[in-house]
């Protein structure tokens, strides 16, 4: 055995629990001070560049980029083979393989209205929701709680398809999943559900945990918004 | 522009040029490597920021990055490692800790790496004082290869150096080091000492 192996044994290791709330924090760090950065060399071009284009419009414009190199997206359209595609934003990536397999990396539940036309370019009848939520008091304590039991109200695919069309990642923080659009039976949706945590923590907003599931229609129960409303602040997910 | 899901880090980097967002990918791609990387050379305390800074540092500079090196790992290491110098007196301490850990013994391990976790708990803490006591650009190669496991060139490419001289550099280490553990190879057995690898 030599000395690089040996050495290689004493490497220091974190819980992989820790590691990856260090990495979302150190994310968090990157992306809010490059686009602070950004902000500013924007700021001090405008006039120069744009003229009137407004600082806020600029931002919406940089929020969020598409990139593909496959036909132009139809929404609905399952299964795009050869179609790649990559999407990142501060709050969530999506990415499209050549395959048409979609995988998301959800960082923070923030602008649902994108990411919901973003899967929907990729093919994936997705519907991004968060379920309101409604302060309940539970053992002299008080806890956010879904307000909309939507589960008992959805015409959901049975068991197989759900297990065929979206699969989890094994990532302790964050949420990562890949869709399958072929999966799909032709009609159904993939609902997107993202619900308020139980367990707020030291009374600030609580996580948001994301639940998929496959609907055999896109229609939703009434007490879901029908449209994705975004929130007033973004918000960790704590996986699904 | 036109960039698929295999497109490489160069690719990235580039394009990032005209639409910065796109270099989260190339966060979201190797932070936990080298966050990883960092935890081991500094601590919990630091790891999250020197990371962060690290990036930074690469987006910072990402109009420099050579667009024919296909993996950004041992550009984004190199920077690491410069970001890493700037705390020496942490890992000099993150050091000694990790001698006096060893001393006190290996965590249980019932994995099939038993061999390998003995030699290190029995050898760990003499080995620890030899690595902190190495010159700094001695010890930021070393670690590059053993705890970073970058191949010769891409500690070569991390460093800003060439393979040869990093294998040279690796050589004059190991035997300097053999020379303060007790002038053999300690790491094996009487019995198999004739097949060490120096």
């Amino acid at each position: 055995m030599g000395e690089i192996s040996t050495l290689r044994e004493m490497r220091p290791e974190a819980p992989a629990a820790e590691l990856d709330a260090m990495r979302m924090a150190a994310r968090e760090q990157f992306v809010t001070r490059t686009r602070r950065a950004q902000r500013a060399r924007r700021r001090w071009r405008l006039p120069v560049l744009v003229g009137g284009l407004t600082a806020a419009a600029a931002a919406g414009a940089a929020a969020a980029l598409v990139l593909t190199s496959g036909p132009a997206a139809v929404p609905g359209q399952h299964g795009r083979a050869g179609h790649a595609g990559l999407v990142v934003t501060a709050a969530w990536t999506v990415r499209e393989d050549a395959d048409g397999t979609v995988t998301v990396y959800l960082q923070q539940y923030a602008d649902p209205a994108g990411l919901q036309q973003t899967l929907q370019s990729d093919g994936v009848n997705a519907i991004v929701r968060q379920i309101p939520a409604e302060s309940v008091t539970v053992g002299g304590q008080t806890v956010e709680y879904p307000a909309c039991n939507y589960t008992a109200f959805t015409d959901a695919e049975p068991r197989a398809v759900q297990q065929a069309v979206w699969t989890l990642g094994d990532r302790a923080a964050g949420a990562v999943f890949t869709i399958h659009p072929e999966a799909m039976p032709q009609g159904s949706a993939l609902f997107l559900a993202f619900l308020p945590s139980v367990s707020p923590k030291n009374g600030a907003a609580g996580l948001i945990t994301l639940k998929p599931v496959v609907l055999s229609d896109d229609t939703v129960p009434a007490c879901v918004p029908s449209k994705p409303l975004p929130t007033a602040a973004p918000l960790p997910p704590s996986g699904p | 522009m036109t960039i698929d899901t295999q497109a490489s880090d160069a690719d990235l980097i580039v394009a990032s040029l005209a639409e910065p967002d796109l270099f989260t990918a190339v966060f979201d791609r190797h932070s936990a490597e080298i966050l990883r990387y960092v935890y081991a050379r500094l601590g919990p305390d630091l790891a999250e920021d020197v990371t962060a800074e690290t990036f930074l540092a690469a987006f910072g500079c990402r109009d420099r990055y050579d667009g024919a090196c296909s993996d950004a790992r041992p550009w984004l290491y190199g920077i690491a490692v410069r970001q890493i110098s700037r705390h020496r007196r942490v890992e000099a301490r993150r050091l000694r800790l990790l001698r006096s850990a060893l001393a006190d013994g290996p965590a249980p391990d019932h994995g099939d790496r038993v061999a390998e976790r003995v030699t290190a708990a029995r050898l760990g803490p003499r080995l620890a004082a030899v690595v902190a006591a190495l010159p700094r650009q001695d010890r930021e190669l070393l670690l590059l290869i053993a705890w970073a496991e970058l191949s010769y060139a891409e500690a070569a490419a991390a460093l800003g150096t060439t393979s040869s001289a990093v294998k040279a550099r690796l050589h004059r280490i190991r035997v300097r080091m053999r020379q303060q553990l007790g002038g053999s190879n300690p790491m094996n057995d009487p019995m198999d000492e004739e097949n060490s690898d120096g």
